[in-house]
């Protein structure tokens, strides 16, 4: 509850003007949709009783049926104003969340990214938030209106019918709708956060089933992913007869309130104020049949409650609040770790234990070791993308996790072993890092990691790329995002494995461009080539300092 | 209908045809108990005014309880409608998500449909049938039934109000008609835009890591919320089709319904002659019909829209279903292995622009494939593995040709160790053994030990989509388990060593040679000189043109 009370405050704030005029028009569809049944029923009784009596010529018949006539065409006009200000308001709130959540995304801690799948995030910022739709469509407005109807009516019915004909009818449909809500809702909302979680499930499998089909036909374990998804597939079938149960079983309980309420407003008020103007029981009877329309939408609030309520929770807790602000880093270029111990988990053994390690601006420094001895988890210390368990990582004399991440991104980019390349065409690839920069400054780069012949034939800049950069070989994407840092002209460059999959010759080029095109800056390749280790100024080997070896 | 192509969403729903009559006809039935009630209270409101004469009629209170017992009628039909065919939507949409699911797992390469688009179509796109099912359907029976039971009843009563209905009856159709065509067209655009908008997503946040470290985080949520609002907008577009026409509709309901009541009142108070002579009863009885004259319409109008969604994705649907990829070769199942020596002949195998030599690989042959990038080693060694079809040539294993019927076999004589790790969801339990039990010996021979002693939960770890939180070397040591797990008789590696350090990549080639050693085939595509030279035949494969 106190998730969706947050979103509400949230929608409110953001969408206040509109979801306003969406209320009161919803209110106004309603009760001139009573009030116009109400009137003709009036109108046509009335008339026949004049008419009985011979007062036909005195019955001022044109203030009536002018009135039908306006309150006809006014309900229709209040209800198309009304459809597309609270449609209008409920999309803008959700592409306002959306972009909310995405930017805390990009703002999470690395460590969390690192574990994110894509499939999942997706599921959440997509699913989760389009389900978000019903917090306005299906139960504040649809609740709020009801209500403020049902109070209008009330009031209408005491002073044009009678007291307890409004208390009946009204009552009746009040205690009726609240009653199929909560039972409703607490009987649908495990299915339906069960139902949605199946539906996500889905989701990812088939996600995971398309991205790694070829592998898992080569290991015969195809068949299998498809009986996981066809056993997830019944369960969620299942769920979801089951909601779909519970929320005719609310539309059936809500039509029997409709008949309750109609019924008394027929039988009750004769046997009440005894002798009653017919007339007047024709309004309290047309004015029960129309404010049905103010718990119909209770159906659908019961059905969609508990998916709404599971997605509030998870799109509150992750929208976080904005970034630090954007300081200067101090002017000193110089790195530095100084018994810096470093472990993946508390339980697991220390990657690096007692570490230290100085560079001072301008040093080309290479890191060579064992795969698992730590040469990311250096160039990942020094990026402050982790924190040391133990010891100081330095930037200026700054602790690196420290520093505000815009200048600190500014003045050092790391590329890591794995790199990921996005949809888009390769200048778009590019311009991800440097987007300031021309045509030709791109060529120049992509000429100096030897791309510009690989890409001529398929479009050069052009070329465009499948999702992640599909389309290029493994040595092509590897270029690519080399190039894509080195636009960046960072102060200082992190490599992580820079020349992998690439030939000789062509790795040569890669880390010629790389020095060549960044004098003067830092540069710490971690690699396992001797050919681009001998182009360094230092090289560490991790395997010397390794922390199990001397421990 | 045009004959040039049958109705896909007709073809649709063929199965489930039955179901959909029978809750079409219950959702006709609820709907005719309204005339019944209608009269029941005119009726009891003619009776008050009747009050003081000889007959007074019906009494309110009996009244009022035959209508209640009337209203449980009408519900409980609506609710045995609904039943049938919410069943008649789930079964159309869980045999479609199953056939398109079971399509794309054999699918070689996605031809333009990336992962989010495909479960967009299997997820979201496909339950659009479901609103189609329960709603245009029963509509569609009450809309050509109860206007004219109205109509005929307010004929038999008063021709002016069954005039008034007639007239403003068939123009609703028509503008139905205009407006639901118009509301096609959007609503595929529609549903196209939410496809890429899915993609656009899932392939920003896979490169989250590398745009936080570019700094780029605010430049792709300007261009994501720009296409956010772009989406917005376009929906805006629909939705103002479709609320409009339900305007209309709503405009000649409320018309109609307030002329009947105009001219019922006129006529009661005697100030109209012409039109039929009604008492009291008839009149009350005409006007609480007069709003269900149109009702049905309005409903339909209103499915209309589903309809045009349901067309939408049947139309892309149909589209999916006329694609036909190529497939790999077999199912993918588990089998039992192909018997015979795992010899392997390729002879005029030609792969799109790849021709591979021919060749004869023993059993027990140490098979080097070499070539520059893009020459096509992965692809021959996928294809080897009966997940490519060549265009030319034929490729035969044990003796006999690689087809659909040999292949599930074969490739359980098969270890596989692709480039680059796919990891399923799962714990690496599962991503190495599947669901068969798991040889601690096997973990020890991948030198896997040290990278589970480092996972706090060991096999039950569930890494990343690409492997994240494994590094590149651990990574490939899984796949090496892996592929050990399968006791092959032939492996087919691509670039086993690359990206690792030289330790790890001494334990991978040893791990493999010691596999040779023991009589296992091994065919490895590799840029590693030292491991090239490791083995005794070279397929050599040349750059493309």
């Amino acid at each position: 509850m106190s998730a969706l009370m947050t979103l509400l405050r949230l929608i409110w704030r953001d969408q206040r003007r509109a979801l306003l005029r969406g209320a009161l028009l919803a209110v106004l569809v309603l009760a001139m949709g009573a009030a116009l049944l109400g009137l003709s029923g009036w109108f046509i009784t009335a008339a026949a009783m004049a008419g009985l009596a011979g007062g036909g010529a005195v019955f001022d018949v044109f203030r009536p049926s002018a009135a039908v006539r306006f309150l006809a065409l006014g309900r229709t006009a209040a209800r198309y104003g009304e459809r597309l200000a609270t449609h209008d308001a409920t999309l803008r709130a959700l592409t306002g969340l959306r972009v909310r959540l995405l930017a805390a995304r990009t703002r999470a801690p690395f460590a969390e990214l690192a574990r994110l799948r894509a499939a999942e995030v997706l599921n959440r910022l997509s699913a989760d938030v389009d389900a978000l739709d019903s917090v306005t469509l299906r139960l504040a407005l649809p609740v709020g209106a009801g209500l403020a109807a049902l109070v209008l009516g009330a009031a209408g019915l005491a002073w044009l019918v009678d007291a307890r004909t409004a208390l009946a009818v009204t009552g009746t449909l009040g205690l009726g709708g609240a009653a199929v809500l909560w039972l409703g809702v607490r009987a649908a909302r495990a299915p339906a956060r069960l139902a949605e979680m199946h539906a996500q499930s889905l989701r990812r499998d088939v996600i995971d089933l398309v991205t790694a089909r070829t592998d898992l036909a080569a290991l015969g374990r195809l068949e299998a992913h498809l009986d996981q998804i066809a056993t997830g597939e019944d369960r969620r079938r299942a769920l979801a007869r089951r909601l779909d149960r519970i929320e005719r079983r609310a539309g059936l309980a809500l039509s029997l309130t409709g008949g309750v309420a109609l019924a008394l407003g027929l039988g009750g008020t004769r046997a009440g104020a005894g002798g009653l103007d017919p007339a007047r029981v024709a309004i309290g009877l047309f004015v029960a049949l129309a404010l049905f329309e103010a718990i119909a939408p209770l159906r659908r609030t019961v059905g969609s409650y508990g998916r709404m309520e599971a997605a509030a929770r998870r799109v509150v807790a992750q929208l976080t609040p904005a970034p630090r602000p954007d300081t200067p880093l101090p002017p000193d270029r110089t790195l530095r770790m100084q018994g810096v111990r470093f472990r993946h988990h508390p339980d697991s053994a220390p990657v690096l234990d007692g570490f230290d390690l100085t560079v001072p601006p301008g040093t080309r420094l290479g890191l060579k070791g064992t795969s698992g001895r730590g040469k990311s988890t250096v160039l990942a210390l020094l990026a402050g993308q982790i924190r040391p368990e133990a010891g100081q990582v330095t930037l200026g004399g700054d602790a690196v996790a420290e520093l505000d991440e815009a200048p600190l991104r500014r003045t050092l980019t790391l590329v890591p072993q794995r790199s990921a390349l996005i949809q888009g065409s390769v200048a778009d690839n590019l311009r991800l890092g440097a987007d300031r920069c021309d045509d030709d400054t791109l060529r120049q780069v992509l000429d100096a990691v030897r791309l510009t012949d690989a890409l001529a034939t398929r479009g050069g800049l052009g070329t465009p790329l499948g999702a992640r950069g599909a389309g290029l070989s493994g040595g092509e994407s590897r270029r690519l995002v080399v190039a894509r840092a080195l636009l960046r002209q960072p102060d200082i460059l992190l490599l992580d494995e820079p020349t992998e999959g690439l030939d000789p010759a062509i790795a040569a080029a890669v880390l010629n461009a790389v020095l060549d095109r960044l004098p003067g800056a830092t540069v710490i390749v971690a690699s396992h080539r001797a050919q681009d280790l001998a182009r360094m100024d230092r090289v560490i080997d991790l395997d010397l300092s390794a922390p199990g070896d001397n421990a | 209908m045009s004959d040039s192509r049958p109705d896909p969403l007709r073809a649709l729903l063929a199965p489930v045809r039955t179901a959909v009559l029978q809750g079409s006809i219950l959702s006709l039935a609820s709907a005719l108990v309204w005339p019944i009630q209608a009269a029941l209270v005119a009726a009891a409101l003619a009776a008050l005014l009747a009050e003081g004469e000889p007959s007074p009629g019906l009494a309110p209170w009996p009244a009022a309880l035959g209508l209640l017992a009337l209203f449980v009628l009408r519900a409980l039909l609506s609710h045995m409608a609904e039943a049938r065919l919410f069943d008649a939507a789930d079964r159309v949409v869980a045999d479609r998500r199953a056939a398109i699911v079971t399509r794309e797992a054999r699918t070689l390469r996605g031809d333009g449909a990336g992962p989010g688009a495909i479960a967009t179509l299997a997820g979201e796109k496909l339950e659009t049938l479901g609103p189609y099912v329960q709603r245009y359907y029963p509509a569609m029976a009450r809309s050509a039934v109860v206007p004219v039971v109205i109509l005929a009843l307010a004929f038999w009563h008063a021709w002016a109000v069954g005039t008034v209905l007639l007239l403003a009856g068939p123009l609703i159709p028509l503008f139905m008609a205009l407006i639901g065509w118009a509301a096609h067209e959007a609503s595929a655009r529609h549903l196209a835009g939410l496809a890429s908008m899915t993609d656009l997503l899932v392939d920003r946040l896979a490169a989250l890591v590398d745009i936080r470290l570019l700094d780029a985080g605010a430049r792709v949520t300007a261009d994501y919320a720009a296409s956010a609002e772009d989406l917005r907008a376009r929906t805006m577009r629909v939705l103002r089709i479709a609320f409009l026409s339900s305007t209309v509709l709503e405009l000649f309901a409320a018309l109609g319904v307030a002329m009947v009541a105009v001219w019922v009142g006129f006529s009661l108070l005697g100030l109209i002659a012409w039109g039929g002579s009604i008492d009291a009863r008839t009149g009350i009885f005409l006007l609480l019909l007069a709003p269900d004259y149109f009702q049905p319409l309005r409903d339909l109008s209103a499915a209309w829209h589903d309809r045009a969604a349901a067309r939408a994705l049947a139309d892309e649907l149909a589209d999916w279903q006329a694609r036909t990829p190529a497939l790999i070769l077999g199912t993918g199942a588990l089998a039992a292995p192909l018997p015979g020596a795992p010899e392997i002949r390729l002879s005029g195998v030609t792969l799109g622009a790849v021709t591979i030599p021919d060749a004869v690989i023993a059993p027990g042959a140490r098979v080097g494939v070499t070539g520059p990038s893009g020459a096509g080693k992965s692809t021959l060694l996928r294809a080897l593995a009966g997940l490519e079809r060549p265009d030319l040539g034929t490729i035969a294993v044990c003796g006999r040709p690689l087809d659909d019927a040999s292949a599930d076999a074969w490739r359980a004589r098969l270890g596989w160790m692709p480039q680059a790790p796919l990891f399923p969801q799962a714990p690496l339990r599962t991503i190495i053994a599947g669901r068969g039990a798991l040889d601690p010996d096997l973990l020890a021979m991948a030198a896997l030990g040290p990278v589970l002693a480092r996972l706090p939960q060991g096999l039950d770890t569930v890494p990343g989509e690409t492997g994240a939180g494994l590094s590149g070397g651990e990574a490939r040591r899984v796949m090496l388990a892996r592929m050990l797990h399968a006791r092959p008789a032939v492996v087919l590696a691509d670039e086993p060593t690359a990206d690792l350090d030289p330790e790890t990549a001494r334990q991978v080639s040893a791990a493999l040679m010691r596999l040779a050693a023991g009589g296992t085939t091994l065919i490895v595509a590799s840029h590693d000189p030292d491991l090239i030279a490791r083995m005794d035949q070279r397929i050599a494969l040349e750059a493309r043109p």
